[in-house]
């Protein structure tokens, strides 16, 4: 967290993050981003085909993920799995296909609209090691070494406090448990006039 | 990354999609490490499973 950001503009950017999300929930997620979503977003990030055709479509196009994180290695049958800011579930639904019924996945976010697509989601597919429960990603409400692997797909950025977050990825991991982390990160940076400004967080 | 205690912490890639001209996804990948008193018996029992098979390859008949 910014040491110069004051609890006025925490609020702010959570308020603003929040509404985003309701919309994302309400309108679905081709409103309100500017890469691709859906099918077309899970494909160009490498998603496998043979996962994507076991899913119905009303499910994957709730996808906004900005990366791939299965990508950064495999999860195993019987794992369990924790999806930080899970959204509409679609890693999270993605995740408990790879740790099958042995396994357990939890997905977490703090937007109620989102959790209920989730599980409007989970609905579809009748997967018992799959579950959604509201938690932020600075306090999971997890005891510690619980997951075999975190993932998160573009919430980290959406975080006040990072190093909290990561703190607390690490201390639900067991011990050679594996963060598989897609986010956005700034690559340059932002001129003048838009350095500090609260709506940056949620635009 | 480092800081909140993550082993073999690394930016893998980055994905190629953008929220802003000033911004773009990225993978990280990172590990809790493992318990030193865990990967001590791991190293253990590997390195004696490997004289185990030494010692059988040596042995006449042995591959």
């Amino acid at each position: 967290m910014s040491p110069e950001m004051t609890a006025a503009e925490i609020r702010r950017i959570q308020t603003g993050i929040k509404e985003k999300y309701d919309r994302v929930a309400a309108e679905g997620a081709g409103c309100c981003f500017q890469y691709p979503t859906g099918r077309e977003g899970l494909e160009r990030q490498g998603y496998s085909p043979a996962i994507l055709r076991d899913f119905p479509e009303k499910i994957l196009a709730a996808f906004c993920g900005v990366g791939n994180p299965f990508s950064l290695g495999p999860l195993y049958p019987g794992e369990a799995v924790l999806d930080i800011g899970c959204g509409a579930g679609v890693d999270s639904l993605i995740a408990a296909h790879l740790v099958g019924e042995g396994g357990r996945v939890v997905g977490i976010d703090v937007t109620p609209a989102m959790l209920e697509k989730a599980r409007i989601n989970l609905a579809r597919l009748r997967w018992p090691q799959a579950s959604f429960r509201e938690g932020e990603a600075e306090a999971l409400p997890f005891p510690d070494a619980e997951f075999d692997a975190v993932i998160s797909n573009g919430v980290f950025n959406l975080t006040v406090n990072k190093a909290k977050a990561l703190q607390e990825a690490h201390r639900v991991l067991k011990p050679g448990g594996r963060l598989m982390l897609a986010d956005m990160i700034l690559m340059a940076a932002l001129p003048p006039d838009r350095q500090d400004q609260v709506a940056n967080w949620y635009q | 990354m480092l800081t909140a205690g993550f082993h073999r912490a690394a930016l893998r890639s980055y994905t190629g999609f953008k929220s802003s001209p000033y911004t773009e996804g990225a993978l990280f990948y990172g590990e809790r490490l493992v318990d030193a008193k865990v990967l001590d018996a791991i190293v253990s029992q590997a390195r004696n499973l490997t004289e185990t098979l030494i010692e059988a390859a040596c042995e006449p008949g042995g591959a």
